[in-house]
């Protein structure tokens, strides 16, 4: 008996252990990590040494032979791919060859570098992309170089301060600028082109063509139009409800609902706004599995054309590349939940490049965010990735490589009369989306009513100021 | 040749101190290193940290959610004893008293879900549980029972007892063989004794085997029990991640969101520490429950 008391108690201990267990597991996948990248950083310089003598003479000249050392870039790999940061990171290498480069990558990259950070030993350059990354949390944590001074100066091919340049200008952090906002994603609601021109579907252009369109597919073909993922609710709240506030409030009612601002869930327009959502589920179109959904399902229901409507970004077509059944053609619109008359909405959801606070080699990281800021990149940014890059003056209307729901979309968002662009100050803290997201799953469900997910709103924001 | 007290010691030493710095490094220290985070604020991403004394444990006692995963992880630790439970005694007993010839091939058969990853199992019944494709909801409508059929894991009514099935399913086999070790030790010439008494197979049931048996079954019920507090949190996170609005959320996978989504990590800390208490008073509870003479024939 006195056994078992001990071993049960033993293994019940253990579960502390899972802490630091889990901690441990990163740093033995770092491990292996930092083998691959061991390999990775060979097989560049071993490309670099057919080119250095050409290149020796060219950056010598060009005074680039200053930068030097080895460069730790941390990028994560989801649905853009990594063949374009593979293109612009070979052409760095081969701009500056005295730098030796070593790329982190892959797909769970940002828990396998987590060991790095929190033994303020991290890459220089990270793109914050992906599940495990969180811009502001690395903001909060002091890890990302105030860039507010240097990046004022830096300047494009043609003499013209990057600022200026930009899409969309980089987050705010009390005036300060932490990080660089490389891709310029925007979620919207995608649907099947070739079914819609086939049933002669409209397209919708607001909130009422997009209720009366639902009630034509769910009649037409016995299935809810309307799916996404509820495992993940900021699906939704990125893809529809951020979109929504913007047509409804403009960017100071996005500000206020990202800072948890006081009351902002009790507004006439958000209440409308999520009265909106109220009537999808009440008229059935959103699919009443969507709750255990994970995001692949929701997806792969999808294309299999048992919904008609998903809102995910710009990655979407990337992801589910090899998925698409024959037929099927990706059509783009901003989530139509803006009243009628008005133009669509759309909130830029930025992919930002930064640079460690204790990055150590700070002068390489900086060449490489600058290298990678030119008309040239963004053009490839697009033809790899079928998503658009964050500088302007890109021309994508003649691009054969370019997938036409891109070139579409791009005229789109450039016409103020059909789209008008929204910004949030900065992405919303994960302690503040996650409750919202699982009262709002709730609300879809049918689960509860506008009322009492606007007092679950409320508070969440309340938990967030720390009330 | 007889040992000195130096020697003795010596070799005590050889045999424990190995096992001690083993049992150091992998136990104590992670259970102490848990203990030091829940007293800092820290995301867990960072090195910065910041001690904020018993602040992680006075949200612990108002966070709402909290006593929700705590009923979550009861609920399945209750319906996973008695399905469990249940299930391999009948089928131990079946197998063994009824003497059937394919015996070895239903152990290997009731048996080859424990062989198989915890993960498979959540992303297999996630399959049999899909509203559309799923076999439960197409099993209900060929049966005529359609108006049964319902978003399994989508609910927020129905997706913490979706869990109890694949749970019960992937447990019956490792228990179903520790009775069956069991019941073969139990002599033949009891059960022939009170069959000559004129007690029938319910009653050898009961009277015989299950007394028998109980050190198995005792031990079989304190491993569910330690098992589902400190595992279960692997099933809900493959199948629901918690959802829908926290309705499936037990201890462990809420403390995996607070630490490893939400950059809480001192208050994930603090919830691993709620569990260890809750797990060793839950265990002190069910050996006192659980105590029983030991019956010799």
């Amino acid at each position: 008996m006195k056994n078992l008391i001990k071993g049960s108690g033993l293994s019940a201990l253990l579960i502390v252990g899972l802490m630091t267990a889990c901690q441990g597991d990163n740093e033995e996948v770092n491990g292996t990590n930092g083998d691959a990248n061991g390999n990775n950083q060979n097989s560049v310089d071993n490309n670099n040494n057919s080119n250095n003598n050409a290149n020796d003479n060219a950056a010598n000249e060009n005074g680039e032979g200053d930068i030097s050392g080895e460069l730790e870039i941390q990028y994560f790999v989801g649905g853009y791919g990594d063949s374009w940061w593979k293109e612009v990171i070979g052409d760095f290498q081969e701009q500056y060859p005295d730098v030796t480069i070593i790329e982190h990558a892959g797909p769970n990259i940002n828990d396998e570098m987590r060991s790095r950070w929190v033994s303020d030993d991290p890459p220089d350059v990270v793109y914050i992309d992906g599940a495990g990354s969180s811009e502001t949390q690395m903001v909060d944590d002091g890890q990302l170089m105030n860039l507010t001074d240097w990046i004022s100066d830096v300047e494009t091919e043609d003499g013209s301060p990057l600022l200026d340049n930009l899409i969309v200008e980089p987050a705010s952090y009390g005036g300060e600028i932490y990080s660089i906002p490389l891709v310029f994603d925007t979620w919207g609601t995608w649907y099947d082109k070739a079914s819609f021109e086939e049933e002669g579907y409209e397209v919708p252009t607001d909130f009422d063509s997009y209720m009366s369109t639902m009630g034509e597919i769910q009649d037409n073909e016995g299935i809810s139009p309307f799916v996404t993922t509820g495992q993940h609710p900021y699906y939704f709240l990125r893809g529809v409800l951020t979109p929504a506030f913007g047509a409804a409030g403009g960017d100071e009612l996005l500000h206020d609902i990202v800072t948890g601002e006081e009351g902002v869930w009790e507004r006439d327009e958000v209440v409308a706004t999520m009265e909106k959502v109220a009537e999808m589920q009440e008229a059935g179109y959103i699919d009443d599995g969507f709750g255990a959904y994970n995001h692949t399902q929701s997806q792969m229901n999808f294309l299999l054309g048992d919904n008609a409507f998903i809102p995910v970004g710009f990655w979407l077509p990337n992801e589910m590349a090899n998925d698409v059944p024959d037929g099927f053609e990706f059509g783009f619109t901003p989530s139509p939940m803006q009243d009628a008359g008005e133009p669509f909405a759309i909130v830029p959801d930025l992919r930002p490049l930064a640079i460690a606070e204790n990055a150590s080699n700070p002068d390489a990281a900086k060449a490489f965010v600058e290298f990678v800021f030119t008309q040239e990149y963004a053009t490839a940014f697009s033809e790899h990735t079928g998503a658009i890059m964050n500088l302007q003056g890109v021309d994508l209307s003649e691009n054969e490589n370019v997938p036409p729901y891109l070139i579409e979309a791009n005229e789109m968002i450039n016409d103020p009369d059909q789209v008008q662009i929204y910004h949030r100050p900065h992405p919303m803290s994960a302690d503040l989306e996650t409750p919202l997201g699982n009262s709002l799953i709730s609300l879809m469900l049918g689960d509860k009513t506008v009322e009492e997910f606007i007092e679950d709103a409320e508070a969440a924001t309340a938990d967030y100021r720390g009330e | 040749m007889v040992q000195t007290k130096k020697q003795k010691y010596l070799f005590l030493a050889f045999c424990l101190v190995p096992t001690f710095i083993l049992f150091a490094i992998f136990t104590l220290y992670p259970m102490f290193s848990g203990l030091y985070y829940s007293f800092f604020r820290w995301s867990g991403s960072a090195a910065n940290m910041e001690f904020i004394g018993f602040g992680n444990y006075v949200r612990l006692f108002n966070d709402s959610i909290i006593p929700r995963t705590i009923m979550h992880d009861y609920f399945l630790v209750a319906t996973k004893v008695v399905g469990i439970m249940v299930l391999a005694t009948f089928f131990a007993v079946a197998i063994m008293q009824l003497k059937i010839k394919e015996a070895p091939f239903y152990r290997i058969i009731f048996f080859f879900p424990n062989i198989m990853s915890v993960v498979v199992i959540g992303i297999l019944w996630t399959f049999i549980y899909n509203p559309s494709l799923g076999l439960v909801n197409s099993a209900l409508e060929f049966i005529g029972l359609e108006s049964w059929t319902r978003p399994w894991l989508g609910s927020e009514t129905w997706a913490l007892p979706s869990l109890v099935l694949p749970s019960v399913w992937a447990g019956i086999g490792l228990f179903m063989l520790m009775l069956m070790g069991g019941i073969g030790t139990i002599s033949k010439s009891y059960y022939e004794a009170a069959e000559l008494d004129g007690a029938n197979e319910w009653q050898q049931f009961w009277k015989v085997t299950l007394p028998l048996i109980w050190p198995q079954i005792k031990v079989s019920i304190l491993y569910i029990v330690i098992t589902t507090l400190n595992g279960s949190f692997i099933i809900v996170q493959i199948m629901t991640g918690g959802g829908p609005n926290n309705s499936t959320h037990v201890m462990g996978s809420y403390l995996y969101q607070q630490a490893f989504v939400q950059y809480n990590f001192g208050y994930g800390a603090t919830i691993g520490v709620m569990i260890l208490v809750l797990s060793l008073l839950t265990v002190f509870l069910l050996q006192l429950l659980l105590r029983r003479e030991k019956v010799q024939y």
